[in-house]
């Protein structure tokens, strides 16, 4: 699935953050976003995951605009954020279940458990999140945009409060999903950590989005 | 599907959230015991008196319900997550409802018998009745509120504008509870203000009315 994003602007009151944002992110590709504080990557990612509406430009799915299709479109793309987007008071099997089954997949729990593994969470996937470590909310984070096999990820700083494990198996799961043709935004500042997927770069600056060599 | 798993998950939420649940039912508690002090032991219209006490402590706790209800979903972006998974966004508000519904029912449950106790009010005979007019009274609360305290989702003065938004909606309904189960009390009928009965269900198909064409527009302006 190929998601384009053409003309993005938005402004909040009177600040301009983008000012006709354009990207094209296509199947099995893995791009890297970069861009100073406050340039706007968090305000894109948004825009692109559907959980923010932009001023002007148009976002697709294939050549559909996803405001036309929202809930096809949200089942196809998995968005992490700065915010779990977790229920603290459930575990965290409860919480994959969860949103796995509200996204129809049917052996959510089965997927809950292995990627769980994956990261090392086990021990605690029936443990109550409210006292969570960063990290940990993270890995989970992760596995909820992970868990429905989207044909898109984006994902917003997804390194953030992960060691260096947790990053390693991050990069282990994104090459996979790129093997099996996901396409993957990453924004992040963290170039090391996902350099060994050799992403395409491209920075965002002056709310305008430029591909870097 | 979707509802059912909503309001499981709410319930569970609700469930484990204990100093929440202990704090709800102390304060209403204490409301039903220190308006039944303050108007006895020798009261002048104890049906009347008691409906009013009842009715009051349900308004305020279910306004602390609302409240805390949508403190879960905001305090780490659940609600953002529900809304991205693509379900059906009638499905999530009809789940969450039911879930209101049940915690206010539950909480009417614990109430009534100590305001029938406190008050001397009532008897089985009506209690039927009684559970049926709380019925249409919280099914309206439910889904005004379940509405509204989407509306105030993603602002900061959310509980301020939850509140403003839900006293003139609720007040006509519940003006019609008291006066039902004044009557029903005092005179084991509601036929001198049958009237109200109507209204209460009007109030209560236009929240659900009103929450199948909106909720779904109120969602996606959260931002």
């Amino acid at each position: 699935m190929t998601l384009g994003a053409r003309g993005i602007e938005k402004r909040f009151s009177s600040q301009v953050v983008l000012r006709g944002a354009s990207i094209e992110l296509h199947p099995g590709e893995i791009l890297l976003l970069r861009g100073a504080n406050g340039s706007g990557k968090t305000t894109f990612a948004r825009i692109l995951a559907t959980t923010l509406a932009a001023d002007a430009g148009t976002v697709t799915l294939d050549g559909e605009p996803v405001r036309r299709r929202l809930g096809a479109a949200r089942r196809a793309i998995g968005f992490v954020s700065h915010r779990p987007l977790l229920y603290l008071g459930l575990t965290p099997l409860e919480n994959l279940e969860f949103f796995g089954r509200l996204a129809g997949v049917a052996d959510a729990r089965l997927r809950a458990e292995r990627l769980l593994e994956r990261f090392g969470l086990t021990p605690f996937a029936r443990t109550a999140m409210e006292r969570f470590s960063r990290g940990m909310l993270q890995r989970v984070a992760l596995i909820r945009a992970l868990l429905p096999a989207p044909k898109v990820l984006i994902l917003d700083e997804p390194y953030a409060g992960l060691d260096d494990e947790g990053s390693s198996t991050l990069n282990a799961l994104l090459g996979e999903a790129r093997g099996k043709g996901t396409a993957s935004l990453v924004i992040s500042h963290d170039r090391d950590r996902i350099a060994p997927l050799t992403p395409r770069e491209y920075l965002l600056k002056h709310g305008v989005i430029e591909p870097l060599p | 599907m979707t509802a059912l798993r909503v309001l499981a998950k709410d319930l569970r939420l609700h469930a484990r959230d204990a100093r929440f649940i202990a704090t709800l039912s102390l304060f209403s508690l204490s409301l039903v015991l220190i308006l039944s002090v303050a108007f006895g032991p020798f009261f002048r219209d104890p049906a009347r008196e008691a409906s009013a006490t009842l009715w009051a402590a349900l308004f305020f706790a279910g306004v602390l319900g609302l409240t805390r209800a949508l403190d879960l979903e905001s305090e780490s972006g659940g609600g953002e997550a529900l809304r991205l998974t693509g379900a059906d966004p009638f499905a999530i508000y009809a789940g969450k409802t039911i879930a209101n519904f049940l915690l206010m029912a539950v909480l009417f449950v614990l109430l009534l018998p100590c305001t029938s106790i406190f008050f001397d009010v009532g008897n089985l005979a009506v209690l039927p009745t009684v559970a049926g007019v709380a019925a249409l009274a919280l099914i309206g609360y439910a889904a005004w509120g379940t509405l509204f305290a989407a509306l105030a989702r993603g602002l900061k003065a959310r509980e301020l504008l939850l509140s403003i938004l839900l006293f003139p909606t609720l007040i006509p309904l519940w003006i019609g509870a008291v006066k039902l189960t004044r009557s029903l009390w005092a005179d084991g009928t509601i036929e001198p203000v049958r009237d109200w009965l109507k209204i209460m269900v009007v109030i209560d198909v236009l929240g659900l009315a009103l929450a199948a064409w909106l909720y779904e527009v109120i969602q996606e302006a959260e931002e």
